[in-house]
């Protein structure tokens, strides 16, 4: 920095002498005044335009500042302006692109494939499945049963006081239409498969551990301690039933 | 024209970030589809979408 500094004030004197002895014959106040705007003023607008002469004798060469207009641009500023910006703006947006790309693909890698989205889900056709009869069906690896259930069935599982079970649920809540039951069928205390149409209350019977299940699923006797799962399924329009 | 550009996109910073943004998005769409253009045509005949025709209409004359 001392050199620059040097120069410039070398220039700011040089440049006051001057104006001082052009000016000598008008009033001291505007020399003065001059003086000043020249000192405030940068010194590179001078020396952009012209090469530099220093005011003292025999310097050496390297320390002539050199004439760098050659280098400037020639289009106007507000070009020159919107020019960086713009190349500004394109990386920021090319960089923006690819680190949205990145996370994407990332997590595009890590869910399921469509394999794995084919086995999860389960389509039956419930018109082949008569009233008042089990069907089970394999369902990622577990047995789901389906019950097309009777109308006195339902009127069974809805007149249970639900205050006096173990796992309080109603009816309503573990069944989407009422005439079909469909439940995971793994028993909750240890994962057996509990056997349709048995037991004390009409519904399962797991032979491991003598758990009862009711027509609704929910457990009445025995060790296991909550209602037998209820799976994600909707019912499509033409009469299907799609578990997953 | 440089002046009208420079202050309506970016003189202030959010109309320069939208203006980036809205251009990340055009840039990944043209730039998705020239590329997905460059591999079907450099994979042409090899993909199931090429030969699909000869399966399923085979699949459904059964």
């Amino acid at each position: 920095m001392a050199p620059l500094s040097t120069v410039s004030r070398a220039l700011a004197r040089s440049a006051a002498a001057a104006a001082a002895s052009s000016a000598r014959a008008a009033a001291p106040t505007t020399t003065t005044t001059a003086v000043r705007a020249m000192s405030s003023t940068p010194a590179l607008r001078d020396a952009a335009s012209s090469s530099y002469e220093s005011p003292f004798k025999g310097e050496s060469k390297s320390s002539k500042v050199p004439d760098f207009s050659k280098y400037m641009s020639k289009g106007s500023g507000s070009t020159n302006a919107l020019f960086s910006y713009f190349m500004v703006g394109t990386i920021g947006a090319i960089s923006a692109a690819g680190a949205k790309s990145t996370v994407q693909e990332f997590l595009v890698n890590m869910s399921a494939s469509a394999d794995v989205l084919a086995m999860a889900k389960v389509e039956v056709d419930l018109a082949t499945i008569p009233e008042g009869k089990n069907v089970v069906i394999k369902w990622r690896g577990k047995p789901v049963f389906i019950r097309h259930r009777t109308a006195s069935e339902i009127d069974e599982a809805n007149s249970i006081n639900v205050a006096s079970l173990r796992d309080p649920e109603t009816d309503d809540q573990r069944v989407k239409k009422p005439e079909w039951l469909v439940m995971l069928g793994v028993c909750t205390h240890l994962g057996c498969v509990p056997i349709g149409e048995a037991g004390d209350y009409g519904g399962w019977f797991c032979p491991c551990h003598g758990s009862h299940y009711d027509i609704s699923g929910r457990i009445r006797k025995g060790p296991a301690p909550l209602n037998l799962e209820i799976p994600a399924y909707d019912f499509s329009d033409d009469g299907k039933l799609v578990v997953g | 024209m440089a002046n009208a550009i420079y202050n309506t996109l970016f003189r202030r910073n959010y109309t320069m970030l939208g203006a980036v943004f809205a251009g990340a998005f055009a840039f990944e769409l043209g730039y998705d589809n020239v590329m997905n253009k460059i591999w079907d045509s450099h994979n042409r005949g090899r993909q199931w979408k090429d030969i699909r025709h000869k399966y399923v209409e085979a699949a459904d004359e059964e």
